[in-house]
């Protein structure tokens, strides 16, 4: 490579780095303002909201909010939500994998209305299904655990089956037809040939599904009755009150240490999803 | 295989009474469980459950299972556990949803334990009993009674060098308004709200639902009339500011930062309006108007405790509420967070306790109580709808889409067309 | 056992977790709100049956649903398309493996993270406040700028519009895997060809992407209509209702006003109109989706 042309492309490289900072400090400004304003005085976030940097830092807000409510403190609350956003993910990122073969791969009959009841099931708003699921629920006596919000994790979720489908469309069918000349079923297709080829898919599912399950509170408002079995999405919730008044302070603290586990879900997965994409040659 | 399945029916089993057996988890000799479900913060939440295990620890024999939310999730949830046939013993109760809860059968008449003794209305001043009164039956107290108020930031009102007199007409409170502005700059929030609405029908002698039920628009043409012309006026703060500053929220109220030097709300919201605008507030009575048929301050009973119709322990938690309202041991520990209690003893002697800002509102409501009429019954099912349509029609009338009859007669028909839609 | 391997009891065997979970937990409750959208349904009373009453009264006679059907459309028309630009734009951007890219990717996506939190609200509408950075920006290149983006009913939308490209993270994280899934060898040859790189994203990153912009699309589509947290915590619908989403009004029938049949009236109208949409696209879809599978 000539001197010239090494300088053209460091000069490329220097401008690259620069305008995706620039744009990162953009995106990144809001969770900025959140953690530091989680230091401010509680009463202070609204009078001094265009300020950024607090005029005292104070840890008071992480001390109350940690505390949570009538004796139940945050550890609690994590906890809970780490059972019930774990579990529901694995269960939903593996049931929505063989599903999303079982609509990209076979022909049956019926599949469209099948497929189409699942697309309808991601349109209707879970608020207007969530009285008579409730109803269900508790005829099961399953009201007051995790097993309403847990269980139909494990039989698939229409985002994941239909993300599933279009990434299996994707993959040649050259692969599945040596595969079955050799002998292979269509249980073995799946297992050996598909499955490790939509990892990116998978793992998309996975931060997907764990943020989701990790922020839906209405599931845990509707079926979960004890304080002591709520997440933290539930919980955060209760800092505010618009009868009687809210601490911020409290819910900014608390709401920014419950980011951090999905961010580390993030940044620890997202590895796996664009690894060894420098040797795909696309360049910017 | 045989084997199998038998091991997968008893684990089922075993799994199903293990689930259904958590209900009678502690199953003692006479131990009764009690559930008991509230709205609420940080604050109420805590000082609520300490006064609970309080309740347990001298009455060994129950146990009250709490559960608690926010204010919207609430009712949400409230309303969900009412489908299914699953209402908790003891419930927060608010007058807003009292009468839907009640005219559906889902709330137990309490007056029989009032006349059984088992709760104590002996120091509670019969119109908060009445505010929650159906038919001659009771289905609600209420653990804290609250007013309509008027709040203002004292020092730009000392600025301004103007009186704020205890209860100002609405001729006074647009001349010192202007007044205000002329001296300060502060802005002037006037409340079209259906709070003003129902305190104008009041003002009238009669009831907001009984006038559009008979046709009959005066105050609400008043009330339209009032708003548009302080709407109008030079000192008015404008329709986008307030579409920015959005008054009903404590947090962006337009008297937090200084843009409006007076604010409306209910006293017991006081406290934190004070604190979130973090400078020294006053209250004073809602305005009223020069001629009136009746004074329309009114003490207005808040966060009722009900008994679910469906519940096995009425009696005890009848118990449990007669405690709650009535005993001061408790109530030092909730410290009137849901407003001032309705018991007279129990208020005098918690009042000392109480802080600097506090005071105020323990003798704003002293104050009201004096003039205070007795409070409306209860508004029919609808009043959600009816409320958003006074809101609208309000903030249209602000931006000059319609004018005052306009405004008038749409709300008429429609609030009429919700009300009867409702009732049916 | 050889039954199992045929392709069509495969298939079924395939996705019974989806039949059992749809017949043990949805399709009962789907229907029953099916059901209550043909009554007078309070909650806490019993439903009675009304006919097509809650569909007649929706259609003719409530002003505020036209109202709310329009400013939901308008949202979807501009939030969906410039949203996946953005996702897309930024997915090319950060597909380039450099040592910060991890971290890149991170901060592109943390808006998402954040979801329509409370802070995200307060921040928002302090920014676009009369005396808000948006307008101190402006001022100091030199534009006179004193508007009021969230009191007028002409911008307000607009400011939850930013809000939602803003929040491009799912899309483009679904593009990142869209872009590694494309075959190395097509850009080896295309290189061999001497295409440059505007040539090679249309002959062949845009093509083979186009499933996943096809799931983009109709998911973003199916958000979009259901859009409710930003409406409801940041503008509350107003002003002048310019920003009361279609959602929004759903939810304060079902249990603001207590009218859970009127509400499912809605809901299932709403899935008709999403449904039909998603039908069209799907039927265009052999026009300009392109499967390798099927290639």
């Amino acid at each position: 490579m000539s001197p010239k042309a090494k300088g053209r492309k460091r000069g490329r490289s220097v401008l690259y780095h620069a305008v995706t900072l620039a744009g990162a400090c953009v995106m990144v400004y809001p969770l900025v303002w959140m953690i530091l304003s989680s230091f401010k005085e509680s009463g202070d976030i609204f009078q001094t909201a265009a300020q950024l940097i607090p005029s005292t830092f104070t840890l008071e807000n992480y001390k109350n909010g940690w505390q949570g409510f009538a004796g139940y403190d945050f550890g609690i609350f994590f906890k809970n939500s780490f059972v019930i956003a774990g579990i529901s993910t694995v269960g939903a990122v593996i049931s929505s994998a063989v599903i999303g073969f079982g609509f990209a791969r076979c022909q049956f009959p019926l599949k469209g209305l099948w497929f189409a009841c699942m697309l309808v099931s991601m349109m209707l708003p879970f608020q207007m299904i969530m009285i008579p699921q409730y109803i269900l629920f508790n005829k099961m006596k399953w009201v007051g655990t995790y097993l309403p919000i847990i269980v139909p994790q494990f039989f698939g979720q229409g985002f994941f089956i239909f993300l599933n489908v279009q990434f299996i469309k994707g993959i040649p069918k050259d692969l599945d037809e040596a595969a079955k000349m050799d002998g292979c079923s269509l249980y073995g297709i799946f297992w050996r040939i598909i499955l490790p080829l939509i990892k990116p898919s998978l793992v998309t599912s996975a931060i997907f599904s764990f943020m989701w399950r990790w922020d839906d509170f209405l599931s845990a408002l509707i079926y979960l009755n004890d304080p002591l079995t709520y997440p933290v999405s539930y919980a955060l919730k209760m800092f505010s009150d618009p009868t009687v008044g809210s601490d911020w302070g409290a819910m900014f603290a608390m709401a920014a240490l419950s980011l951090i586990p999905i961010f580390l879900i993030f940044v620890t997965m997202q590895k796996y999803l664009v690894e060894g994409i420098a040797s795909t040659g696309i360049k910017g | 295989m045989k084997k199998r399945i038998l091991t997968a029916v008893l684990a089922s089993c075993i799994l199903t009474t293990a689930i259904s057996s958590m209900a009678f988890a502690s199953g003692g000799e006479e131990k009764v469980t009690l559930s008991f479900c509230w709205w609420g913060n940080q604050t109420r939440n805590d000082l609520t459950k300490k006064a609970v295990d309080l309740y347990m620890e001298q009455n060994p024999n129950v146990e009250i299972k709490v559960e608690f939310t926010d204010w919207t999730g609430y009712w949400d949830k409230l309303s969900t556990m009412a489908a299914g046939g699953n209402l908790p013993d003891i419930m927060q109760q608010d007058a807003s949803y009292l009468n839907s809860y009640q005219s559906s059968g889902q709330l137990a008449n309490l007056t029989e334990f009032i006349d059984s003794g088992v709760i104590d209305t002996s120091k509670i001043n019969a119109s908060v009993i009445d505010s929650s009164t159906i038919d001659g039956k009771c289905y609600g107290i209420s653990s804290g009674v609250t007013a309509l108020m008027m709040d203002y930031d004292k020092a730009i009102v000392e600025e301004a060098g103007v009186t704020i007199p205890d209860q100002m007409t609405f001729d006074e409170f647009y001349d010192i308004s202007a007044e205000i502005y002329e001296k300060t700059g502060a802005m002037t929030y006037f409340d079209g709200g259906l709070n003003t609405l129902r305190y104008l029908s009041r003002a009238n002698g009669t009831n907001l639902y009984d006038e559009i039920n008979a046709g009959d628009s005066t105050s609400v043409a008043e009330h339209f009339a009032l708003v548009d012309k302080f709407a109008k006026a030079e000192f008015a703060i404008t329709p986008e500011l307030l579409a920015e500053k959005n008054p009903y929220v404590v947090e962006t109220k337009p008297i937090n930062d200084g843009t409006t030097w007076n604010d409306f709300s209910f006293c017991n919201q006081f406290i934190s309006i004070s604190s979130t605008a973090g400078r020294e507030l006053e209250m004073t009575m809602y305005p009223m108007p020069e001629e009136m048929e009746a004074q329309p301050m009114y003490l207005q009973p808040a966060a009722f405790l009900s008994i679910a119709e469906t519940s096995e322990n009425k009696e005890e938690a009848a118990k449990f509420i007669d405690w709650f309202i009535n005993s001061i041991e408790c109530n030092e520990i909730l410290m009137a967070e849901r407003g001032i209690p309705v018991n007279s003893e129990v208020s005098e002697a918690i009042k000392p306790n109480a802080d600097e800002v506090f005071q105020k509102v323990f003798d704003y409501v002293a104050a009201v109580s004096e003039v205070a009429e007795s409070v409306d019954p209860l508004e029919p099912e609808g009043r959600a709808e009816v409320d958003a349509l006074c809101n609208t029609t309000v903030e249209n009338l602000r931006y000059g889409d319609i004018t005052v009859e306009e405004a008038t007669d749409s709300f008429m028909t429609e609030a009429k067309r919700i009300l009867d839609e409702a009732a049916k | 056992m050889r039954i199992l391997n045929k392709e069509k009891v495969a298939g079924y065997v395939f996705i019974l977790p989806f039949l059992i979970g749809f017949f043990a937990f949805l399709a009962l409750p789907m229907a029953l709100s099916f059901g209550f959208s043909f009554t007078r349904y309070n909650i806490l009373e019993s439903p009675v049956w009304i006919g097509l009453e809650n569909y007649v009264t929706m259609l003719t006679q409530d002003s505020k649903f036209w109202k709310v059907l329009g400013v939901t459309l308008y949202y979807v028309v501009f939030s969906v398309p410039l949203r996946l630009i953005m996702a897309l734009a930024v997915a090319l951007l950060l597909v380039k493996n450099t040592k910060l890219s991890g971290l890149y990717r991170a901060l592109y996506y943390l808006p998402s993270i954040m979801g329509s939190s409370v802070a995200v609200a307060i921040l928002w509408k302090r920014m676009f406040a009369s005396d808000g950075v948006i307008n101190t920006l402006l001022q100091s290149i030199g534009i006179p700028c004193e508007i009021s983006w969230l009191g007028r009913s002409d911008t307000a939308i607009w400011v939850l519009i930013l809000l939602a490209v803003w929040q491009f993270g799912s899309s483009m994280l679904i593009f990142l895997s869209g872009l590694k899934q494309i075959p190395v060898n097509l850009y080896e040859a295309a290189i061999l060809d001497g295409a440059n790189a505007v040539q090679k994203f249309f002959r062949i990153t845009l093509p083979m992407l186009t499933p996943s912009i096809f799931f983009n699309l109709i998911n973003q589509l199916i958000t979009g209509f259901m859009t409710f947290t930003q409406s409801y915590i940041i503008t509350q619908g107003g002003p002048r209702d310019s920003t009361r989403f279609y959602a929004v009004y759903m939810y304060q029938n079902s249990f603001t006003y207590n009218k859970l049949g009127y509400g499912c009236a809605m809901a299932w109208f709403m899935i008709l109109l999403i449904g039909l949409v998603t039908l069209i696209l799907f039927k265009t879809q052999k026009r300009w989706v392109y499967y390798e599978s099927e290639g």
